[in-house]
């Protein structure tokens, strides 16, 4: 195993970045007291010290309890979001691009709806109609109820590609059923694809919960990472040059694309191993 | 068959049409907020002084605007409205018009988003390509990852650290807006110079946060179809490398991708908005924006239906082109 | 480098970018100005260049609106430079001035009142102005009603303005209103604007945009005319010849153009600052001032170079409890509440020191401070800014609550909630703190900005909530009005009563004070004294901090902008007032 991964480079960079993320958001758990990410628990405004490795913010938040705290929020709403998207938006495109026909039309022109209008706009409607503050996991449900649709139409779209290939004809005339053929024919072909959908769904999922939270419609006492960049943003703190402030959840958003990155990228690697021999 | 088959796609895209106006009716109503009474109470707390009255102002306006009506009456009004192009009238801005304020703000987006798509699109792409690709050349593979960290990064999180090197620090670019202070909109070369010197900024934030999004995309459809059989036997058959690149991989890997296109102009349209906003970018995005702020739902539901019709319009060539692409999908009903 | 890598590219899409520019250039709405070379003609140093307040998205959506009357129209997006009032107040210097009105009489009674306008007066189209031009616009707005800005306020008190000559109308009311010609007098955000009866008449006002550029709409007696109006920037030119001058009123302004930028953010406001690209405005944080300062020596502000970095508006904060909601309907659960607030830390906090407490809900102008002293030794016995959570915690105990671990359980066993909404720059600076604050005392306090904050405030579809509001200015009436829970000297009056607190007793004296003549001191103070002593030991609303607008000036090509040595007016390039500034700046650069 070990072996594999010194050879497969992208997917121990993968591993390695989401581990560091994963081990900080443990240890950090039982070592730091994540009641400090409130307001008034530091002192405002400390550049990184001893006392406050990562600094605190102008309300007085210790940014090292706010990223611990943070950042399992964070991956939260974008894991949820993601992974429904994902799981509805497959199922739905296997069974319209297989069965085509009527079911095909109704999925793909609920999709097509559902894709025309900005999303954004979407969230932000069902955001600010569900009155009171929103919750963490309030926020993941309103991500996931539009993240969905873009995997549905691309995996159907790449299904129907797959679908007219030799293979998948020989399967039907030996008597597969519709089932069995996406199973055992069709879905191992995609898994890459899968993959890489999913990293851009959860991807997309933290964006978006980034997003409405900068807009101000996040869930104002959450420490979220997007919440973070919500006071950033209010208090100007990049002129200000109180750089401690934003590059924390920055350093913490890019690890954890990065990580998908090259888990996806790793992976690819593992299903398809014509690529090993340049990796 | 080619014009059954276009005819079907034609009443498709009118459904989409019908659907998505229907949808962007009742959207904006289920939050249940009445648009006059918040414009009104906004500007009575803007101005410090609670007027009294403003109950009766906000049935004046109702009835004005049609909302004192049942919802069917008002559907009813918004479709054949709709239909003739007309989106009545702005209600947080009256008596301007919604198409008036539309017009003003499309070339704005049109201009900004048209061009930093394309670019980043087919750049994205040749990337990702080049990156699934084993002969591309070595230092490709040390290129992707700075790309996809920045595509990590929030839109308008680089924007403003891009404002604040780029305009601020080095002073190498205006600082935000369409054009500057003072600027008459002429066209002389002098004022061109200057939209496209405010133009740099949120085009530059744009263009490399999308190019990784691509570029991963293409690479993920790259890997697919270098799995093939086909590419496999070409390469016994002893074809150029370069021509398996493009004519067997490429020309296969690139119809989602272009999938991805159509749909993802309703997607950059949403990260418009947080970019037009932070550089003060008069376009369509911060129109949104701005609509969404003030609760005015004739100009949400006009930004929207007006990019419904235009995605819903893409959609539709597309399905008419798809099949040119890939002779796979005929246009027989399979 | 990467940088290196990517210009090819770079420069492509600069090609792009440039037709892309050029078409979005040709396509841009007619009608939009003069030409370049009469632009060119006026210095940068003879410009000033503001950032507007209103358009926090980067755009002026009204630009095509220049009659405030309109309904999407505000005053403050640049109509309040250029329709011109009866007469100016400064709460600051407590000084009106007559403009163009000359003087004013009431009957004893308080139902008549003669206005006499100023003769020689012209609009910018050359017809002369009169008082047929202010009994149009009064009776036009008593007519109208709800369909406009001040109708419902004239309907409520105007039964009809009469012109007796050229120079003289009439207002007749029909019910006593002693502060009526202060009400249309300009001062912050109220005033009546003075409209062209020859152009207006006949125009549906709720819809009517007086815009025009050939024409020379729109048509005022003020000393700009608007040369370009866009969702980019709004532009005014000074006119060659204005009454005010003529008449030795005022100077004729030094600010030759005036260009109104949209507000973006803090960060763009700021480095519009730094980067000389602004003069004045929009308002900023107080901790972003130390880094423009720092950065560039020339900005300053009405307190100078040092916090608070501004002046006290006239909106004090105060954290609102719905009274109609259990258990703050009990006046000892609002103390307890308020003993908890330490007002000082949400200031070293929120505000970086740069801020001052409120006692009471009206700002400490000193018109007000006869008030302020009248009530001193009720203010004593009810310390509206004491910070005592022992107090607070004997309170609860008192009303049956029970601490269970760290936090609060009510009388009937169940947590002691409160979630507080809030909008704007005061509910996020300030919000989060307060919250962090009654939760260490005790209270499960929570915080959100919902985007329909106004709705559910106005509604009473909240708990807690962090709001300024407009009130007071040189007399109580204003503010203790925003108390009354029902009014018999004012029939059909729409009462704000944000705390939907009631006491019939309070509202007797509020409606005494209603017809007491706005200069008969000595009887207001007493009246205000009344009231307070019903109005303390309530307490509808805690109060928090003072508003302060922290707008930069930038003495690179303007000077003698209001400061604390020399205060004016306030500052605000939004409220009816700013032609005072704009009349006294002077030119740096010779």
């Amino acid at each position: 195993m070990l072996g594999y991964l010194r050879r497969n480079v992208s997917l121990l960079v993968g591993v390695v970045l989401l581990t560091i993320l994963v081990l900080f958001m443990v240890v950090g758990a039982f070592v730091v007291d994540t009641a400090n990410a409130q307001p008034l628990s530091a002192p405002a405004l400390q550049a990184p010290s001893w006392a406050y490795p990562f600094g605190t913010d102008r309300q007085g938040r210790d940014l090292l309890a706010v990223m611990v705290a943070g950042t399992p929020l964070t991956l939260r709403i974008g894991f949820i979001a993601g992974f429904i998207g994902v799981g509805v938006g497959a199922v739905l495109a296997f069974t319209a691009a297989f069965y085509r026909g009527m079911v095909d039309a109704v999925i793909r022109g609920i999709a097509d709806v559902g894709l025309t209008v900005p999303g954004l706009l979407v969230l932000i409607i069902i955001a600010v109609s569900l009155k009171g503050s929103l919750t963490v996991n309030q926020m993941a449900i309103v991500v996931a109820s539009l993240a969905w649709l873009n995997p549905t139409r691309t995996i159907r779209a790449q299904v129907l590609t797959l679908r007219e290939r030799g293979y998948v004809e020989i399967a039907r005339l030996n008597g597969m059923s519709g089932p069995e053929i996406i199973f055992r024919e069709l879905m191992p072909n995609l898994l890459p694809y899968l993959a890489a959908t999913l990293v851009s769904s959860v991807s997309a999922a933290i964006l978006a919960s980034v997003g409405l939270a900068v807009l101000g419609l996040g869930p104002v006492e959450a420490p979220t990472l997007g919440m973070t960049l919500y006071w950033v943003n209010f208090n100007a703190a990049i002129i200000n040059g109180w750089w401690w402030w934003w590059t924390a959840p920055l350093v913490v958003i890019v690890m954890v694309f990065l990580g998908l990155f090259f888990l996806t990228v790793g992976l690819d690697e593992v299903a398809n191993p014509r690529l090993r021999r340049t990796a | 068959m080619r014009v059954a088959y276009v005819g079907r796609r034609c009443v498709v895209f009118l459904v989409i049409v019908w659907l998505a106006a229907t949808l962007n009716f009742f959207l904006p109503k289920l939050s249940g907020q009445d648009p006059v009474r918040t414009k009104l109470l906004e500007q009575a707390s803007l101005g410090g002084y609670v007027q009294g009255g403003i109950e009766d102002m906000v049935k004046v306006y109702q009835k004005q605007f049609g909302l004192d009506k049942p919802l069917w009456r008002q559907y009813l009004t918004y479709l054949s409205n709709v239909s003739r192009g007309d989106f009545n009238y702005s209600i947080a801005n009256y008596p301007r018009t919604v198409a008036g304020m539309i017009a003003e703000a499309a070339p704005w987006t049109i201009g900004l988003l048209g061009t930093t798509t394309l670019f980043s699109f087919v750049l994205g792409t040749v990337l990702g390509a080049l990156l699934a690709w084993p002969g591309a050349p070595a230092w490709m593979r040390w290129l992707m990852p700075p790309l996809w960290a920045l595509h990590a990064i929030p839109f308008f999180l680089l924007g403003l650290i891009l404002m604040y090197l780029l305009a601020f620090q080095f002073q190498l670019l205006p600082i935000f807006g369409g054009y500057s202070a003072g600027a008459h909109p002429a066209l002389t070369f002098g004022f061109v110079l200057d939209v496209f010197r405010h133009a740099i900024l949120p085009a530059l934030s744009i263009i490399l946060v999308s190019i990784g999004g691509w570029a991963l995309a293409m690479r993920g459809m790259m890997v697919t179809t270098m799995g093939e059989d086909y590419v496999t036997f070409a390469e016994a058959k002893g074809l150029r490398s370069a021509t398996i690149f493009t004519r067997y991989c490429m020309r296969n890997a690139i119809l989602p991708q272009t999938t991805g296109l159509a749909l993802a102009l309703g997607q950059i349209l949403s990260g418009a908005v947080l970019v037009e906003v932070i550089f003060g970018y008069p376009g369509i995005g911060s129109l949104l924006f701005q609509a969404i702020e003030e609760n005015d739902f004739f100009l949400i539901q006009g930004i929207v239906f007006t990019v419904i019709v235009a995605l819903g319009f893409t959609t539709f060539l597309l399905d008419v082109v798809y099949p040119l692409l890939d002779p796979r999908i005929s246009y027989r009903r399979t | 480098m990467a940088q290196q890598t990517m210009r090819p590219g770079t420069g492509r899409r600069v090609l792009i970018q440039g037709g892309i520019a050029a078409a979005a250039a040709v396509m841009l709405p007619p009608g939009i100005g003069a030409s370049e070379a009469e632009a060119a003609e006026i210095a940068r140093n003879r410009t000033l260049v503001l950032i507007g307040i209103n358009s926090r998205d980067g755009r002026w959506v009204d630009h095509g609106l220049w009659n405030p009357y309109a309904i999407g129209a505000n005053h403050q997006n640049g109509p309040n430079l250029m329709y011109e009032p009866l007469a100016y107040y400064s709460a600051f210097a407590d000084k009106m001035y007559m403009w163009l009105a000359e003087s004013f009489q009431y009957t004893p009674d308080f139902k008549q009142l003669t206005i006499k306008t100023r003769p020689g007066i012209t609009w910018s189209d050359g017809q002369p102005f009169s008082a047929e031009d202010v009994a149009y616009t009064f009776n036009t707005l008593r007519d109208l009603g709800p369909k406009v800005k001040w109708g419902i306020d004239v309907h409520q008190a105007l039964d009809h303005a009469a012109v007796t000559d050229p120079n003289t109308v009439v207002l007749t009311f029909k019910i006593p209103s002693p502060r009526f010609f202060f009400f249309a007098a300009y001062k912050y955000d109220i005033g009546i604007y003075m409209v062209p009866k020859h152009i207006y008449q006949g125009q549906d006002w709720a819809s009517f945009p007086h815009f025009d550029i050939a024409k020379g709409w729109p048509v005022t007696t003020g000393p700009w005319k608007v040369t370009e109006s866009s969702l980019q920037q709004k532009v005014f030119e000074r006119r060659d010849s204005w009454w005010a001058a003529e008449h030795k009123l005022a100077p004729m302004p030094q600010v030759l153009r005036n260009i109104w930028l949209p507000m973006v953010g803090e960060q763009e406001t700021a480095q519009a600052q730094i980067t000389n690209q602004s003069d004045f405005g929009g308002p900023l944080q107080p901790a972003t001032f130390p880094t423009v300062i720092r950065q560039n020596p020339k900005i300053t502000t009405y307190s100078g170079q040092q916090p608070p970095w501004g002046y006290v508006d006239w909106w004090p904060i105060s954290l609102y409890v719905n009274t109609e909601v259990k258990p703050f309907d009990e006046p000892d659960v609002r103390w307890a509440l308020s003993h908890y607030v330490d007002r000082q830390q949400i200031i070293q906090v929120a505000y970086l020191g740069a801020e001052t407490i409120s006692t009471l809900p009206m700002p400490p102008y000193k018109p007000l401070l006869p008030y302020f002293a009248a009530v001193k030794d009720l203010l004593a016995k009810y310390n509206t800014i004491e910070f005592n959570p022992k107090k607070g915690d004997a309170l609860l105990a008192a009303k049956g609550f029970k601490k269970k671990g760290a936090m609060w359980e009510g009388p009937d066993g169940k947590p002691f909630t409160i979630d507080i909404i809030g909008f704007g720059a005061a509910g996020s600076a300030m919000g989060p703190v307060l919250s962090a604050m009654l939760k260490r005392h005790g209270v499960a306090a929570s915080m959100s900005l919902p985007p329909d904050f106004d709705e559910r405030f106005q509604k009473g579809e909240f708990v807690g909530s962090i709001y300024g509001h407009g009130g007071s200015i040189r007399e109580p009436y204003d503010t203790l009005r925003l108390y009354q829970g029902k009014s018999i000297a004012v029939p059909g009056a729409h009462l704000v009563n944000f705390s939907r607190w009631h006491n019939p007793e309070y509202d007797k004296i509020v409606d005494e004070v209603y017809i007491t003549d706005p200069h008969n001191v000595a009887k207001l103070k007493d009246l205000f004294r009344a009231a307070m002593e019903i109005w303390l030991p309530a307490l509808p609303d805690i109060q928090l901090v003072q508003n302060y607008h922290r707008l930069p000036y930038n003495l690179t090509n303007w000077k003698n902008y209001p400061t604390d040595h020399n205060s004016y007016i306030n500052s605000a390039s939004w409220h009816l007032t700013f032609n005072l500034v704009l009349w006294n700046l002077q030119p740096v650069q010779t």
